[in-house]
């Protein structure tokens, strides 16, 4: 539990850097976050699942 | 041709001193650049992710990349993490001082957060390092 909290917070630090330096006004700025962050996740939870079957 | 021209404009562009200086400030301090072009909301949302990370990763136990940490040829592997550190300006320079986050303690490296902690250290310093961009192109007027 603890690694995928770390993982998430991770996700949310990253995502409000990146979502706050793209885009042109708040709104496209704020999706961007969201699905940076989405994007961590996902990715992060997909490598997960991979390299819980690789021995 | 008024492509051509519109980047040839682009090219004579030269930044001013007082974006240099801002651009410094702000990997010197997270978050102060900002603050300086009036920016505060983003000051607070990206020099703030900043402070965050690099107390985190501390708090974790991280460790930091100095030059001279390493021995040997393992020197040279030191640089680029050393630099991602670097990213984090006073706040390294700070810990450097004080001999906080340097330390090779096998005690430390055995704990659970410690490879997070490092990592976070490290995105505290490229995070930094996009600040100080966004904040240089502020200053330049490249951005609004």
């Amino acid at each position: 539990m603890r690694h995928f909290l770390v993982m998430m917070l991770f996700a949310v630090l990253a995502s409000v850097v990146f979502g706050a330096m793209a885009k042109d006004d708040s709104r496209e700025r704020f999706i961007y976050g969201v699905k940076v962050f989405a994007e961590f996740m996902v990715i992060g939870l997909m490598l997960a699942w991979i390299l819980y079957f690789i021995p | 041709m008024v492509r051509t021209d519109r980047i040839q404009v682009k090219d004579d562009d030269q930044a001013p001193v007082s974006a240099w200086i801002i651009g410094v400030i702000a990997w010197f301090i997270p978050g102060v650049g900002h603050v300086l072009l009036g920016k505060w909301f983003r000051a607070a949302l990206m020099g703030g992710v900043t402070w965050f990370a690099f107390f985190c990763g501390l708090a974790m136990g991280g460790h930091m990349f100095g030059l001279f940490s390493g021995q040997g040829s393992s020197m040279l592997l030191q640089v680029l993490p050393m630099v991602a550190n670097l990213g984090t300006g006073s706040l390294y320079i700070i810990s450097w001082l004080l001999g906080s986050g340097f330390t090779d303690d096998p005690v430390q490296a055995a704990r659970a957060t410690y490879e997070y902690g490092t990592h976070f250290l490290l995105i505290a310093g490229l995070m930094n390092y996009l600040t100080m961009l966004d904040a240089f192109d502020l200053a330049v007027g490249r951005k609004a």
